[in-house]
């Protein structure tokens, strides 16, 4: 089980759009990472992520990249608490040491585990929700028209990588089956060698499929499905807020000296946007209209 | 009188210094478009390196020195790469896993056409026309990460097929399938040649499999054509010049004197028939599993034995459901079942890779497993730094100490990897392995069976192979649904099975398992008649 889940198409409205309109809607709410630090507004993109997981029937998915993110978020808050030494609410004093004193502030560690969240909104919309909703094929596809080899180079690697893995894992039950089991340096090497194997043959695979004629694939038109529609509308919507919301000082915060996190009526609302948004597109009836594939 | 689909005027080649040992000879053919070729011979013959020189790939991809003169679709491969080939041919490899590049179905049979510059509705259709025909229309949404391994090659040859080639190259395309999969593979080739008038090119150990739908064989021995002809033709020439080439029906008739060589299991049939030549249908007594011949009390202490044993995978199925095994040392077992059955979870369990959910194995002592990839076992650089000089001579390796294990055949790579996992300070009590003939010509697959033979632990085998599984075992054991459904001397298990059961036993109606047991019983009826 990998905690960053792989694409697996399912009867959802999310995977029924096409793959750039839902890799917009996952980055939509990946940008409400990166523009915010505001835990009211992260936690309520963090809760729109999880509602469009659930909705689109990959909340196990959504919630096992939580399981990457969280130690992740959690080793940020505590470098940050520790390396910063600014804030005037002391919770730890600590004692010299390499020639500085390492005291805990509350500032600094609410600071760390504002970053922190920043980080749990970014992987579980990006690592989460889109690795899980999203065709990688069909986004690369999208792609391709601009710079073939390197889509095409993308879309290998995403298809190799479990086979790598699986190669790997092979390779560690052979070590294990030997009397005397090998080094570590030498299964690298020859796992290393197995992959550049992998690598050959897939070059030949493509060969024989004439990549080397390969020019810029023609563009394919296809109409609007209500999904990309709602979704597209949904994840315009999200980007929308968050842009307009940063751009007028919503959700500001300020950490040092003393924490200030602004919580009013306008963070209150953007907030409630978010969580809306998530689900929105993805739930009702006519969310389920025509997302299974015949 | 068609023009050629493939013309060759003494074309060789040979690969570049420390490439594979394979090259051709003086190759001289001609191949009609719309026919079923079988390319014929033991391992390193050359059949693939003929292969990868009618897509391209030799010389343009491996490199290597070429001469003569090679023309597919009127296209010389050594002016033309596999690029501007793939026009004429499609091809499709051994290994599934890696001739499928793209994550999904869909996104795997658009990418041809799409390297073509297809306009998208054209794309459309040819991937939907090829999905239907080739009965790969469910797979279509699927990632291609949850297919099994007969449904990859089936999507590897859709892929191949989709931009519709005159030509389809195949290189042992079933060698890493089940029967059952590795038989509908078979007539779906058939079927394409028949109805879409694509001319076949297979390169096949299990000739059995290919011979009914062929029209020709070309055998290749050291890189040049042996033989080539149509295909009872080419079983007359293997009889008497290479019977490791023949087919277990066709060696049964040579053994028992009759001059007919049939192709398929039904020629074969109706052979028997037309001289009325009726086996027997008795089980010989020595075939009887050993360990009923011994009494209870005089029977050795298990060399490995599980008891009540399951394995129940979390948010999956059982795998194993209180199985309940015991072997003795020196026997030999063949563990059959189709694909998911069990057999490698057993053979982990055994080891003690995995640890079982409930239940427990008893172990005489340590026991050495092969698994599927005997590559996987040689990671050193030199092949008596994997398995000791002991062990290569013991793999019958004399004299290649230094030999990379990665330039081994596929036969000697296996042959030195079972020596690694036996190569402990003890003998060990138990040898498992798992799939150990797949994609193995016969002359391999005896030299393992005489190795085993040998030993004096108890030996399983997990396969699919029910040929090997006659000559090597004493005992079959059958898996299904995680359970033991079968249990006996290959003469009772293997039979009388519609599915797990060798050529002859079709043939004989079940008398008798080998072409040389079934010989047996007919030359007494002959002298009856």
């Amino acid at each position: 089980m990998t905690l960053i889940p792989s694409y697996r198409s399912r009867p959802s409205a999310l995977h029924a759009a096409r793959a750039r309109v839902g890799a917009g809607f996952c980055c939509a709410f990946a940008l409400v990472g990166a523009l915010y630090r505001n835990p009211l507004i992260l936690g309520a993109a963090l809760a729109g992520i999880l509602l469009a997981g659930f909705a689109a029937g990959v909340g196990r998915e959504v919630g096992r990249s939580l399981r990457l993110a969280v130690p992740f978020a959690l080793l940020v808050a505590l470098v940050n608490a520790l390396v910063y030494q600014q804030g005037e609410t002391l919770l730890v004093r600590g004692d010299e040491f390499l020639g500085r004193r390492w005291d805990v502030t509350l500032e600094a560690t609410v600071e760390g585990l504002m970053n922190g969240m920043r980080i749990v909104v970014l992987i579980a919309a990006l690592g989460g929700l889109m690795s899980a909703a999203v065709d990688p094929d069909q986004l690369l596809k999208a792609l391709r028209r601009i710079s073939y080899r390197s889509a095409l180079t993308a879309s290998l690697a995403t298809r190799l990588v479990p086979v790598l893995a699986r190669d790997a894992a092979r390779m560690g039950d052979a070590a294990r089956c030997r009397p005397h089991p090998p080094g570590r340096l030498a299964v690298v090497r020859a796992a290393l060698a197995g992959a550049l194997d992998r690598a050959v043959d897939v070059a030949a695979a493509l060969e024989v499929r004439g990549y080397s004629l390969a020019g810029r694939p023609a563009r394919r038109r296809r109409p609007a499905s209500r999904h990309d529609l709602r979704v597209g509308l949904a994840a315009l919507a999200i980007a929308g807020i968050a842009i307009g919301a940063a751009v007028a000082g919503v959700g500001h915060v300020e950490a040092y000296p003393t924490l200030d996190v602004a919580a009013g009526p306008a963070e209150l609302a953007v907030a409630s946007a978010l969580v809306l948004l998530g689900g929105a597109p993805l739930l009702g009836r006519a969310a389920r209209l025509g997302v299974a594939h015949a | 009188m068609p023009e050629p689909l493939v013309q060759a005027e003494r074309f060789s080649y040979a690969y570049p210094e420390g490439g594979p040992a394979a090259s051709l000879h003086e190759i001289s053919l001609e191949l009609e478009p719309g026919t079923f070729t079988v390319l014929a011979g033991v391992s390193g013959s050359g059949k693939s390196t003929l292969l990868r020189a009618l897509c391209g790939l030799v010389p343009h991809f491996h490199g290597g020195v070429a001469s003569g003169v090679l023309r597919v679709g009127g296209l010389d491969v050594r002016e033309h790469g596999p690029g501007e080939l793939a026009a004429v041919c499609g091809t499709v490899f051994q290994e599934p896993e890696t001739q499928v590049v793209m994550g999904g179905v869909r996104a795997e049979l658009e990418l041809p056409l799409e390297h073509r510059g297809e306009p998208a509705p054209a794309v459309a259709r040819a991937v939907e026309e090829t999905a239907l025909s080739l009965g790969i229309g469910h797979l279509l949404e699927r990632r291609t990460d949850t297919l099994s391994g007969g449904e990859l090659q089936r999507v590897a040859i859709a892929a191949a097929m989709v931009h519709g080639p005159e030509l389809l190259l195949l290189d042992e395309p079933t060698s890493q399938l089940d029967p059952v999969a590795g038989d509908e593979l078979v007539w779906l080739l058939r079927r394409l040649n028949e109805d879409w008038g694509t001319a076949v090119v297979v390169a096949e150990h299990r000739l059995e499999r290919c011979l009914p739908a062929a029209d020709r064989v070309i055998s290749l021995v050291e890189g040049r054509i042996a033989c080539d002809a149509p295909p009872r033709e080419h079983l007359a020439w293997a009889a008497e010049a290479m019977p490791v080439l023949a087919t277990p029906g066709a060696r049964l008739f040579s053994l028992a004197g009759l001059s007919e060589r049939p192709a398929s299991v039904k020629e074969a049939r109706a052979g028997l028939r037309g001289v009325h030549l009726e086996a027997p249908p008795t089980v010989a007594p020595d075939d009887r599993p050993r360990r009923r011949l011994l009494r209870r009390d005089n029977r050795p202490e298990p060399a490995l034995a599980l008891r009540g044993v399951w394995f129940e995978i979390e948010d999956g199925p059982s795998v194993l459901r209180g199985l309940d095994l015991e072997l003795r040392p020196g026997e030999r077992v063949a563990l059959m079942g189709r694909n998911g059955a069990g057999k490698s979870t057993l053979l982990r369990l055994a080891k003690g890779l995995i640890e079982p959910t409930r239940g427990r194995v008893e172990r005489a002592g340590e026991v050495a497993l092969l698994l599927q990839n005997p590559g996987d076992y040689l990671i050193h650089e030199h092949a008596v730094d994997d398995a000791g000089s002991r062990g290569v001579a013991a793999a019958g390796l004399e004299g290649r100490e230094q030999a990379n294990p990665r330039d081994l055949s596929g036969g000697e790579r296996q042959r030195l990897a079972l020596e690694v996992v036996m190569g402990g300070d003890q003998p060990p009590a138990a040898v498992l392995l798992d799939e150990p003939t797949r994609g193995m010509d016969r002359a391999h697959k005896d030299a393992l069976a005489a190795r085993v033979a040998v030993l004096d632990a108890a030996v399983v085998v997990a396969t699919h192979d029910t040929e090997f599984a006659a000559s090597f075992a004493q005992r079959v054991v059958l898996l299904g649904q995680g359970v033991v459904i079968g249990d006996g001397a290959p003469a009772e298990v293997l039979a009388g099975g519609r599915h797990f059961s060798t050529e002859v036993a079709r043939v004989t109606g079940g008398a008798a398992l080998l072409p040389e047991q079934a010989a047996a019983l007919i030359e007494p009826a002959r002298v009856v008649r």
